[in-house]
């Protein structure tokens, strides 16, 4: 019987037990002005670096960080289902990504929630950049920092460079390359690299599709070089004689161009007067059966 | 040779140990929770999953070494059981070795269990399980003979708590001598530097056997790296052992 109630007070003693400490955290979780998941970002406030960070927690870095991309994902969905507010979102990602260098999805989603999310795009470019430091074979950094490049400062020429780069890399995605090519577009520099990438392109791929689109690409080079050459000899004729050629023959005839080349893609070259009466060359395509 | 009877009798004993048990059913339930941290993980479960299990599996054999090694030698001068093992025909450098691989050999059926208990996970999570996964924990049984080896060492003349404590100091140091020695070179200071490299050079570095993340990254390892790895643990372990059979040898018993 002594036995039966000392058990008895012994079950008693510890859900008592239970309850008070569960009572007294709820307490103290009412008594924080912040969210539990803010006060666990802000912890990671108090490590000025990664670099700090990874010596204590030994070999086991990786498990750190991975700790550290749970917090940053929950952090990131809070504030974007309230006040869309970042604060510490590039730190959160410094963190981790210097706990562990290789994380490339870490880097990716870093650097597309701090230009995006965060409206911070050389912040998320540096992040981009360390990681291509650290993982200098994977193309999707490159890209990643190239598309920031394109979409949000504007920078073709740069945005060209990174595409170009990620072109490169083992591994990469087709589409790399046509968008090295469409940024250097936008720049002095499209033809020359255009025409190189799009014959890349074209060499290194089996997908016959891509090879179509590779040569559509080369194609239209082919046609801005050739326009430009015929309306180089239009105001060469121009210029010696103060009037426009009626026609390509014409100008072909007064010796300021070798030939009439061939449009590229089946159609053929024209001049044309604008109502100012300024001759210009275009192009008429072939018709589509 | 009376080796083999101590190893079993080591055997049998460490795995009476309730720690052993714990310690073994508290890294199958970390792994185990990976079940829960998978929808959290935004595309990562991969990544995530294997470091949890590598880490878990890790981080329990660790604590093994150090908890039942730690109590090894010192168990059997306490329980006076040392005599009666002495009095036959064993001499101490075959104690102190039936010691060791008795417990490398827990140790090892103890990261063959968790190793399974990682691979059923990686199953049940539909997470390819690569045959590379191995590697860490191949070079995880060498650190372990080390930190085993450290625990032995220290077990012949200080208490079990001592040992322990010491031991864990070292595994945490061993870790952080590559670091101590990237500072000492920043501050250029030629005493810190000696020291550092004193540390660096004589200190057991445990970070050669990290290979976990590299594997995770898929980050080729030159099969060169992996057999010098293994070559400095045979070796520094066997140092450490010969350490131990001294400094038991002369101990008053």
């Amino acid at each position: 019987m002594r036995k039966v109630s000392l058990t008895l007070l012994g079950v008693i003693t510890i859900i008592l037990w239970l309850f008070s400490i569960t009572r007294l955290q709820l307490i103290l979780d009412k008594k924080r002005k912040k969210p539990l998941r803010e006060l666990l970002v802000e912890e990671l406030a108090y490590f000025p670096s990664g670099k700090f960070l990874k010596p204590m927690v030994i070999e086991y870095e990786n498990l750190a960080a991975d700790l550290v991309w749970l917090r940053a994902i929950q952090y990131y969905g809070h504030h974007l289902m309230t006040d869309r507010r970042y604060t510490w979102l590039g730190h959160i990602f410094s963190i981790l990504t210097q706990l562990d260098p290789k994380f490339i999805g870490a880097y990716r989603f870093g650097g597309m929630t701090l230009a995006w999310d965060a409206g911070e795009p050389e912040e998320a470019i540096n992040l981009l950049r360390r990681g291509m430091r650290f993982n200098p074979l994977r193309w999707e950094l490159p890209f990643d920092i190239a598309f920031i490049y394109y979409m949000i400062s504007r920078d073709y020429e740069k945005a060209g460079d990174y595409f170009y780069i990620a072109s490169k890399m083992p591994e990469t995605w087709g589409i790399s390359h046509r968008w090295a090519a469409f940024s250097y577009g936008r720049t002095e520099k499209r033809r020359e690299f255009g025409k190189i990438l799009f014959q890349d392109l074209y060499e290194s791929t089996k997908n016959p599709e891509m090879k179509r689109i590779a040569r559509r690409g080369l194609k239209f080079i082919k046609r801005e070089e050739d326009m430009e050459y015929l309306q180089k000899g239009i105001d060469n004729y121009y210029q010696k004689y103060k009037k426009y050629p009626a026609d390509l023959k014409e100008l072909l005839a007064s010796g300021f161009i070798d030939s009439i080349p061939k449009e590229p893609t089946g159609g053929f070259y024209t001049i044309t007067f604008d109502q100012e009466g300024k001759a210009k060359v275009s192009y008429s395509q072939p018709r589509r059966r | 040779m009376k080796l083999k009877p101590i190893i079993i009798n080591t055997f049998i004993e460490s795995v009476r140990d309730r720690i052993l048990i714990i310690l073994i059913v508290l890294g199958l339930l970390l792994m185990a929770s990976a079940k829960i941290i998978q929808p959290l993980a935004l595309g990562e479960e991969s990544k995530i999953i294997k470091d949890l299990g590598l880490s878990a599996i890790n981080l329990v054999s660790v604590l093994i070494a150090i908890f039942v090694g730690g109590r090894l030698i010192y168990k059997e001068i306490e329980k006076r059981t040392i005599y009666i093992v002495l009095s036959k025909p064993v001499r101490r450098w075959e104690f102190i070795l039936g010691k060791f691989f008795g417990l490398l050999l827990v140790l090892f059926v103890s990261l063959l269990i968790l190793a399974i208990g990682f691979f059923i996970v990686l199953l049940l999570t539909n997470i390819r399980a690569d045959f590379t996964l191995l590697l860490p924990l191949l070079l995880l049984i060498f650190q372990l003979a080390i930190i085993t080896a450290l625990a032995i060492f220290f077990s012949t003349f200080v208490t079990p708590i001592g040992a322990s404590i010491f031991t864990f100091i070292l595994y945490f140091v061993g870790h952080l001598t590559r670091d101590l020695k990237a500072f000492a070179a920043m501050v250029k200071n030629p005493v810190i530097t000696f020291i550092a490299n004193l540390f660096y050079y004589l200190l057991p570095n445990l970070a050669n056997f990290n290979i976990k993340g590299m594997v995770v990254h898929n980050v080729p390892i030159p099969p060169s790296v992996l057999l010098l790895t293994i070559l400095y643990g045979i070796l520094y372990s066997a140092g450490l052992l010969f350490l131990s059979v001294l400094f038991f040898q002369r101990k008053d018993l």
